[in-house]
């Protein structure tokens, strides 16, 4: 009896003004309750998002969850020593104000970038075009993307920007088309010219089997006949197979007989009579 | 042709030479296959040189394609709850590796086959493969050995109705490929629904032949699944 009544007693001693010994304890207490709770969310994040997320992005979202849980547990623990919430608050207000004003763009930064990682329309070594920059993603970091340009300059773009301007991925599907038009004279044979360039798309490993080149006619224009030849190629292999095949189409053509004209103008001179 | 051989043997099949020349340390690795040539220089005092087939989908550039897609020369219908055995004809290219005790480095590669690529699926959904035509046969065909290998399928029809099957993809990172004069896989491949199937390999080696070096584990790449689901059609 007399043993509780002394640790009561000692419990209730004040240390300061209205803090007592006991308050103390309950302080300690939640922040360490905050820091192992802090520690395991920090464990998990690392163990969902290991294969996920670039390594720096991960660091970053584990600093994010483990200081916002500690500072929870601060703000819940910090009435227990006599500090009061609402003059913290006021006080934590003007401060957020002012560190909202100045972190806008960061914060702004932060959650397109969280935003990007989930919705994922980018992946590294893509090859896209955000707003006015085309090239292949480098990295995706929490507050920028870079892109190596398609003539070899480095760019780091805000991911605000990222996330609000139109991403065009050419890589994000298997397979992609492109298309060119191939003008031949009158006097030749349409048919004859579509089955040579046939051949020579099926000879060609990366101009897929399926979907299927499509060739056919698709203008009679002043001076020619236009064929239009659409090729699917696996994405990744596309443009270096656009730039191989429209003079081999040419070739193959001349080859087989087949004339590409010049542009021309058939003037005919009235008589007088 | 395929097989196990010395540093210093030459090699000559059906318009295909190999050969490792030069004494010494330093020596000149030449390849012909068809039109095609290619040197390199190789420094080894021991090792040999293994010539084995290998996946169809490294050529003509590694990383495009990760399945081999046969289609079939006739639709192949089978009924409800049955198993049936079949061959096909597969697509072969061939691997130059140097072998010593640590470590096995594949130093070439070349394909005699016809080389053509399709897409599996839709555009947004689906997946390059290495396109193949072959006839179904009863028995096993004979096959341009340095062209084509001999495929046993074995096909099981778990559906309730009768389907019809046009094409069969299979995983590269699956493959098993074995050899004696001529490259042979044996593949199973289960049909779940009219549009839906899964192939996998059998890794038991025949009698009479020899595993093939499989690149995937040369490369220290694992194999995690051992199936690969057909889900866009058959």
């Amino acid at each position: 009896m007399n043993l509780q009544a002394e640790i009561s007693k000692m419990l209730n001693h004040e240390l300061m003004k209205g803090v007592t010994l006991l308050d103390l304890f309950i302080f300690v207490a939640i922040l360490v309750v905050a820091v192992v709770i802090a520690k395991i969310v920090r464990l998990n994040i690392r163990r969902a998002l290991k294969e996920k997320v670039p390594k720096t992005t991960l660091v970053a979202i584990e600093k994010i969850a483990y200081y916002t849980i500690i500072i929870i547990g601060f703000i819940i623990a910090i009435p227990y020593i006599g500090f009061s919430l609402s003059g913290l608050l006021v006080a934590g207000g003007i401060a957020g104000i002012v560190l909202g004003l100045a972190t806008q763009t960061v914060v702004s930064n932060l959650m397109s970038g969280l935003f990007l990682m989930a919705e994922k329309p980018i992946q590294i070594g893509d090859g896209v075009s955000i707003g006015d920059v085309g090239g292949v993603v480098k990295d995706i970091r929490v507050l920028s993307t870079t892109i190596r340009t398609w003539d070899g300059i480095y760019v780091r773009l805000p991911n605000e920007k990222v996330f609000t301007s139109n991403i065009y991925n050419y890589n994000a599907h298997a397979a992609r088309r492109f298309e060119y038009k191939v003008s031949i004279a009158y006097k030749s044979d349409a048919d004859k010219a579509i089955e040579v360039i046939k051949n020579l798309l099926e000879e060609h490993p990366l101009i897929l089997k399926e979907p299927a080149p499509q060739i056919f006619v698709e203008e009679l224009a002043d001076s020619s006949v236009d064929l239009v030849v659409k090729i699917w190629a696996p994405s990744s292999e596309w443009y270096g197979v656009k730039t191989e095949m429209l003079w081999k189409i040419k070739v193959a053509l001349e080859k087989a007989g087949i004339e590409i004209p010049f542009p021309q103008l058939v003037i005919w001179k009235g008589e007088e009579t | 042709m395929f097989g196990k051989y010395g540093l210093n043997d030459e090699i000559k099949e059906n318009g295909v030479e190999i050969r490792i020349e030069g004494k010494g340390k330093i020596k000149r690795y030449y390849r012909k296959a068809g039109g095609d040539e290619i040197e390199k220089i190789v420094s080894a005092e021991s090792g040999n040189l293994y010539v084995v087939p290998v996946e169809p989908v490294n050529l003509p550039k590694l990383g495009v394609a990760e399945h081999l897609l046969i289609e079939f020369e006739n639709p192949y219908i089978i009924e409800p709850s049955i198993q049936d055995t079949f061959y096909l004809k597969f697509p072969i290219e061939v691997g130059i590796f140097l072998v010593d005790k640590k470590d096995v480095e594949r130093i070439d590669i070349f394909t005699m086959a016809k080389q053509k690529y399709t897409l599996y699926g839709s555009p947004e959904q689906g997946i390059i493969c290495r396109w193949w035509k072959s006839e179904i046969y009863h028995d096993k065909p004979e096959v341009k050995k340095l062209h084509e290998g001999i495929m046993r399928v074995d096909v099981k029809n778990s559906y309730r109705e009768w389907v019809e099957v046009k094409k069969m993809v299979f995983r590269a990172f699956d493959m098993k490929i074995f050899y004696n004069s001529h490259a042979y896989m044996h593949t199973h491949v289960n049909i779940l629904k009219k549009t839906m199937a899964e192939t996998a390999f059998n890794s038991r080696k025949p009698k009479n032949m020899e595993a093939s070096i499989d690149i995937y584990e040369a490369k220290g790449i694992k194999k995690l699944e051992k199936k690969f689901v057909m889900e866009w059609g058959l």
